[in-house]
């Protein structure tokens, strides 16, 4: 093909300096915050970056100004843990579930993903009225968990009847052929080959427990989550101390993240090879 | 190959009903599939064929009748126990398993120990040359090799009978003639019944003992290939095989086991019959494509001839060691005449010319229900 057809429409220079300034917005402000966590003594909150350390690092995990990081940190971690646990396990479950259609599958569907669309402080004013109203303390492993849920289980729905949806019958109907339970189908046919996709409701349950503030806000009781602890923080302490928290999480949810993707393509691997 | 499994594998269907809700898919069926046959269930989409294989197989319930394998009623059993084996129509290979253990998967399953069950995979793999191969997944295996190794998985269950739903519809045409040469073959080797559902004639001509033509849940006609084809039972079986013309017309008289028709555009027609029909009789009767003479019409025609149909020429499609010539004909769906090609070119006739088709009065087969304008037997049923 003669070189001037190959000439690039002007709509491509349009889009790509689009696709710039939105890469920009999404990782500018997370590196500045990388490079100022490493700010010296000079303690100053702003540009330039001067006698670079890790001193801020340091005054995180012994907390003499800061507030109680290493705490939150020690109650959002596991909150993530548990709520990724039980998302990926009612949504399996319910997956299987609504693969046989059943009267009402529809509405309840509906019920379960619309909690997607009610704001997340309202619900937490609501958990909170609630348990108040039931006599429950607010907790972090109990009203907050509650909370998570509900906002990680309609992605982990979402996702998983994606999958099942489109998974063939045939597949358990060839194990039923060669002799295999159900149980049997389940556990060494249908499980392995969505795999994958629980490896994604696994991380969706993680990350999203792991970040939430509106949900926590209420519901945690008197001792904060890491998300919390942060937007405290950013009220009263006037350190790069904030800087190295943000680094430290974000380094966080990124592990979590190269994990779930590492898995699944070592999968996918192992699957082509 | 040693037979597999000396049990018989004669299957027989007693008032076979199954639904859908209201849809009703099978319509009280009685089949008998005899031990070590191969036994083709042909038909449109839709017309039942494959809710009956599954129903072999224990993937359906029937709604109400039996089933019998060998001796044993075994509606209500597992496909294990039922001693069936099916390949489904996309194969169903387990895609996170190798070939290896997709094949090993009914031994695993029956608990078999490791070492054992990749021997016995292994020999199977052998069987149907992809022992080679066996380290892979299935993605990476091209569509025959998919399929042979569905065959491996299904013949390791040592069945007495082996279901295919629609085993060849995934290939490409030179594959699908190939395959269907082994599994032929395997068949003869194996001795045992094997049921193959099909929607492609010719499939089912080259390979079946038995032919099933079915209709919207009903069988027409269940015979030998070369019966289905020569002497369908119906107007429906003659155009779903494609290779009939069919006509009908009411009986004027018989003579010397000769009748004598007249058709509804006065066309007088003569069937050398072996029936006995009586004056008055409407009657549908079939002749193949290819036992029909052409001409071109003479321009000033005398009285007209007796089992000679008049119309003009549709189009004419070139089919190698045949010319297909369909003739639009008042009065009649479609009329077709397969001409050797040797002698069309002879004297070549082209769309739009007025032609006269002819047959012998033996090549006319009667056919046991009058023909009702029946639809085209692709339509959605």
């Amino acid at each position: 093909m003669p070189s001037s057809l190959e000439r690039r429409p002007w709509t491509f220079y349009v889009l790509a300096t689009l696709m710039a300034l939105f890469v920009l917005f999404l990782y500018g402000p997370m590196i500045s915050v990388l490079i100022l966590s490493f700010q010296g003594t000079s303690a100053s909150l702003s540009f330039p970056l001067r006698d670079p350390s890790l001193i801020w690092f340091d005054e995180l995990f012994n907390p003499t100004r800061v507030g109680d990081v290493p705490g939150a940190f020690s109650r959002s971690l596991p909150l993530a843990v548990i709520v990724m646990v039980l998302t990926v396990l009612i949504s399996v479950t319910a997956g299987f579930g609504f693969r046989r259609r059943f009267g009402g599958a529809g509405a309840l569907f509906y019920m379960a993903i619309s909690s997607l669309i009610i704001p997340g402080l309202v619900l937490s004013i609501g958990i909170l009225v609630t348990a108040q109203f039931l006599g429950i303390s607010a907790s972090w492993y109990g009203t907050a968990l509650g909370a998570h849920l509900t906002w990680t289980l309609p992605f982990g729905l979402l996702i998983m009847f994606a999958i099942l949806g489109r998974l063939s019958p045939s597949y358990e109907e060839a194990a039923f052929d060669l002799g295999a339970s159900r149980w049997q189908s389940i556990k060494d046919v249908v499980v392995p080959i969505v795999f994958p996709g629980m490896i994604a409701v696994a991380l969706f349950g993680f990350t999203l427990s792991y970040d939430e503030f509106p949900r926590s806000w209420l519901t945690v009781g008197t001792k904060n989550t890491l998300p919390l602890e942060i937007w405290t923080m950013t009220t009263n302490v006037t350190s790069p101390a904030l800087y190295a928290l943000g680094t430290t999480t974000t380094v966080i949810s990124f592990l979590v993240i190269a994990l779930a993707l590492g898995s699944i393509i070592l999968i996918q691997r192992r699957r082509s090879k | 190959m040693q037979a597999l499994n000396s049990e018989s594998g004669e299957i027989r269907l007693v008032n076979l009903t199954k639904k859908f809700g209201e849809t009703v898919a099978v319509k009280d069926i009685n089949l008998t599939i005899p031990h070590g046959s191969y036994c083709c269930l042909l038909g449109p989409s839709g017309c039942g064929k494959t809710t009956i294989l599954r129903m072999i197989a224990g993937h359906e319930t029937p709604s109400s009748g039996e089933i019998f394998i060998g001796e044993n009623m075994v509606v209500g059993l597992p496909p294990v126990q039922r001693g069936t084996a099916m390949m489904f129509q996309s194969y169903a290979l387990f895609p996170h398993l190798s070939i290896r253990d997709n094949v090993a998967f009914y031994l695993k399953m029956r608990g078999v120990a490791k070492e054992e069950r990749r021997r016995q995979a292994d020999e199977m793999l052998e069987r149907v040359q992809l022992a080679h191969l066996r380290d892979r997944m299935p993605a990476q295996l091209s569509g025959g090799q998919q399929q042979r190794v569905a065959l491996a998985r299904s013949l390791i269950t040592n069945p007495r009978v082996l279901l295919l739903d629609e085993p060849l519809s995934a290939l490409d045409e030179f594959l699908r003639l190939q395959m269907r040469g082994e599994l032929k073959a395997l068949q003869n080797e194996l001795g045992i019944t094997f049921v193959h559902v099909t929607h492609t004639q010719p499939e089912a001509i080259a390979l079946a003992d038995m032919v099933v033509v079915m209709d919207n849940g009903r069988i027409d006609q269940a015979a030998s290939a070369r019966e289905i084809f020569n002497t369908p039972a119906t107007p429906y079986v003659a155009r779903f095989m494609g290779a009939q013309n069919v006509m009908t017309g009411t009986v004027q008289g018989m003579s010397n086991g000769v009748a004598f028709l007249k058709g509804a555009q006065g066309v007088s027609f003569e069937i050398a019959g072996k029936r006995d029909l009586k004056a008055g009789d409407t009657v549908s009767f079939a002749v193949r494509r290819d036992r029909i003479a052409t001409h071109r019409r003479a321009k000033a025609s005398g009285p007209q001839p007796v089992n000679a149909i008049v119309g003009r020429i549709d189009a004419i499609e070139y089919q190698g060691n045949f010319v297909k010539v369909s003739i639009d004909v008042p009065g009649l769906d479609s009329f077709v005449a397969n001409v050797p090609d040797a002698e069309y070119f002879v004297e070549p006739i082209k769309p739009g010319d007025e032609v006269t088709a002819s047959w012998n009065r033996e090549q006319a087969h009667v056919l046991d229900e009058v023909d009702t304008g029946s639809s085209d037997p692709y339509a959605a049923s």
